[in-house]
């Protein structure tokens, strides 16, 4: 190894460099034999060199955004690029409760639920605490029993506990605003300054997260994530934002959170205060037990998460910053949304332009949430509301639903059975297998790509005994039917889709329609062209034919993979949740989630047959009982009925 | 086992650092002397003790607790032949002789070796082995 080699970090190899050297340039002899003193100084030398080009390299690893592996460090580095990381976030429920005051008046028309301690839930088995971070007044109002009651309706509860921090602020210092806790929910934070001649607590401020329309009268603070996952705060300097006179007091109320942890709970039981005028807390005079007090759950607590990791900075920081603050570009949504919902796993963005037909001046968004496949309507309407302030005027963003377009896979696995133990033992490597690479970057996204060369290969790896395969892929999506309603359909599979001149390219599973009682199913008939065909609603009958109930109830596009049905009053579903599923053959095999269509490897609909090899165990050689009793066929099944 | 080396004479930095009282040049053992001096570095390293090589040295210092008996004199020659013929190749024919002293609580230890490849006439060289803490 050359001496001049600087960067490296092998302690044998900075021994031998060293021993060269000298070699060549001394005329002791003994470094060469370990007892030696001149070897204890070299291995003191090359250690010391070593320890160095450590630690110059994790410094210089740590210097970067894309190298820093230390949380702290990754923070820092965003935070130069103005990028706050998400802090965790509380699971939020709704709750309404009654509070019964007694018989006897009260004498106040209103009581207030302090904020802090509201109630407690159970999730996976471990107590949780839900506060609230405001408090919440309510009118006292007397029942047809006499009673006075006051209702609290609808109140949001965060799992976790509220606790306050107070401040006096010495300007002699170099002082820091720093909450001692970690695990705070930034978003629960409450900052109340009050001056040194005021009582009580003051003004509050509020946060922001850049110095847009800041002045130096702004009642405005900073916070930022420091060692520890911990916040400080910043306040102004008289320049932007308003400063801090000597003496003042700043308290800040915040929850600190379990954050996932705590979703899930739905049976609260109350623990909370409720006071009447300046304090006297009612609820100890007047309510015997806390359990008297029964609460309703109007919601489960959901939508905690955990605090935003190393991984997520490193992605959205930078893009965060060339978006800065603006959704112009499909980048700028996927950032931009990321952070205002971050339950988001995926998000797809569709210019209205790039629509069939065009819809100028519309922008398609489509998230799919990190639990479940829908974002709630409420959750879409804050989205819309929070994104309004990024977006460009005269744009109208709308958040479709997931269209989740399924790929399924028909597959007949070949075995050679003098390799296996058992035949499910080997079917159950071949499903892992597949479940592992449905975790992979190509699938289960928008804009995704289904590679059937992979997927065989996939298959044909997962054991030695596996020793070929033959796979049908299939594309499904899923008919959500208005039972009851007439109504009309379109699906859209952005796929094209494989055209065999008989029919039978649609199927779909059973239902039923207003004025036939029997189950019936969906199918085609291609036009001559091949182009375009007819779909027809039909149902089987006992000597193996069918019988049309509705010989053009809608039409099929083999080239865009699109299927519409015109008016149809549906009664039920064979598939529970009204759920039609209608499948085709892709002319490719490959399968792209087109624009807004999410991509989904579907294993558990997928079918895996295990086929004996009889030609590679050796059981025969012609080919012969191979061809007759282990054939399988690389194309589609002719039957009318999806299964 | 180290490979067995074959050298016409061993040069060592002497760990005194007391400069040659003539020259005032820095001072170096020779040939005998230092694979004396390197016999007892081995003897002496506790393995782990230095950076990156495990298993250098020996346990002695492990037995200096022990009965001063003969037992404990037998284990601890057996480690010092173990040591010397693992890590030191240029010495060979070594016999290791170690008395228990427990009057003064420390064990006499006597290193007879040959230098392969040099005319020196067989080495013996004695030190004494006491529990420092």
């Amino acid at each position: 190894m050359p001496f001049t080699k600087f960067a490296n970090l092998d302690f044998d190899q900075l021994r031998t460099s060293i021993k060269d050297y000298l070699r060549a340039n001394s005329d002791f002899t003994d470094f060469d034999f370990e007892g030696s003193n001149f070897s204890i100084l070299i291995d003191t030398l090359a250690y010391n060199s070593y320890i160095t080009a450590f630690n110059s390299n994790m410094i210089v690893n740590e210097s970067f955004l894309d190298s820093a592996t230390l949380r702290e460090n990754v923070v820092a580095l965003a935070r130069n690029i103005g990028y706050v990381p998400r802090s965790r976030t509380a699971a939020k429920g709704q709750v309404s409760f009654d509070i019964n005051l007694g018989s006897v008046d009260p004498q106040t028309s209103t009581v207030t639920l302090m904020k802090g301690l509201v109630c407690t839930g159970n999730s996976s088995n471990t107590s949780y605490t839900y506060s609230v971070p405001n408090d919440i007044s309510t009118s006292v109002i007397k029942n047809s029993d006499d009673d006075y009651i006051a209702s609290f309706n609808n109140v949001d509860i965060h799992e976790g506990t509220f606790l306050s921090k107070t401040f006096n602020v010495d300007t002699s210092l170099n002082q820091k605003f720093i909450l001692d806790n970690s695990y705070v929910d930034t978003s629960t934070i409450s900052v109340f300054i009050s001056g040194p001649s005021e009582t009580g607590l003051g003004l509050e401020y509020s946060l922001v997260d850049n110095i847009l329309n800041v002045n130096s009268t702004s009642e405005i603070y900073l916070l930022q994530e420091i060692q520890d996952e911990k916040y400080e705060l910043f306040f102004g300097d008289g320049l932007i934002g308003k400063k801090l006179e000597n003496g003042t007091k700043i308290t800040v109320f915040y929850i600190v959170t379990d954050g996932k942890e705590g979703n899930g709970a739905s049976s609260f039981s109350f623990a909370g205060s409720i006071q009447k005028g300046s304090s006297i807390t009612l609820l100890d005079e007047t309510v015997s037990s806390t359990d008297a007090v029964t609460v309703v759950t109007n919601q489960s607590s959901q939508n905690g998460t955990d605090i935003e990791p190393i991984s997520s900075i490193k992605y959205y920081a930078p893009r965060i910053y060339s978006s800065q603050y603006r959704a112009v570009t499909s980048r700028d949504y996927e950032a931009i949304i990321k952070k205002i919902y971050p339950e988001t796993d995926s998000v797809a963005v569709v210019g209205g332009e790039e629509m069939d037909p065009p819809e100028f001046g519309k922008v398609s968004i489509s998230i799919k949430p990190k639990n479940g496949t829908y974002v709630s309507e409420f959750a879409k309407s804050r989205i819309l509301s929070q994104l309004k302030q990024y977006s460009i005027s005269g744009i109208d963003q709308k958040i479709e639903d997931l269209k989740i377009l399924y790929v399924e896979i028909d597959s007949s696995v070949y075995y050679n059975y003098a390799q296996i133990s058992t035949i499910e033992s080997l079917k159950t490597k071949v499903v892992k297998s597949l479940t592992e690479y449905s975790d992979s970057v190509d699938l289960n996204k928008f804009g995704g790509r289904f590679k059937y060369s992979k997927i065989q290969q996939v298959i044909d790896n997962t054991d030695n005994a596996i020793t070929s395969n033959i796979t049908r892929v299939r594309v499904r999506r899923d008919l959500k039917a208005a039972i009851n309603q007439y109504a009309q359909y379109k699906l859209c599979f952005g796929n094209q889709f494989h055209v065999t001149t008989k029919g039978y390219n649609i199927k779909s599973t059973g239902f039923t329609i207003s004025g036939e009682e029997d189950t019936v199913y969906l199918t085609d008939t291609p036009n001559s062209d091949a182009k375009t065909g007819i779909v027809s609603i039909v149902k089987p009958v006992s000597d193996g034919t069918t019988r049309v109930i509705v010989s053009s109830a809608g039409t099929v596009n083999y080239m865009k993979g699109e299927v519409e049905l015109g008016t149809v009053n549906i009664t039920s579903t064979v598939s529970p949740n009204n759920i039609i599923e209608i499948q085709a053959y892709p002319e490719s095999n490959d399968v792209i989630g087109l624009q807004n269509l999410y991509l989904h490897f579907s294993i558990s609909k997928s079918t895996i047959n295990m086929v004996r090899d009889v030609i590679s165990s050796g059981d025969e050689i012609s080919g012969i009982v191979f061809s007759r009793d282990y054939y399988t066929s690389s194309y589609s099944n002719g039957d009318l009925i999806r299964k | 086992m180290a490979i067995k080396r074959i050298s016409r004479s061993y040069k060592d930095i002497s760990l005194s650092f007391e400069p040659h009282p003539v020259t005032k040049d820095l001072g170096v053992i020779k040939n005998a002397n230092a694979i004396v001096r390197s016999v007892r570095n081995i003897v002496e390293t506790i393995p782990t003790e230095r950076p990156f090589n495990s298993v250098l040295g020996s346990n002695v210092r492990d037995s200096l607790f022990d009965f001063v008996d003969f037992g404990t004199a037998s284990d601890i020659q057996d480690q010092i032949i173990v040591a010397i013929e693992n890590f030191e190749p240029r010495v060979d024919n070594v016999v290791v002789e170690v008395e228990p002293s427990s009057d003064e609580n420390a064990f006499e230890v006597t290193v007879i070796f040959d230098i392969i490849g040099q005319e020196f006439p067989t080495q013996e060289y004695t030190f004494l082995l006491e529990a420092t803490r």
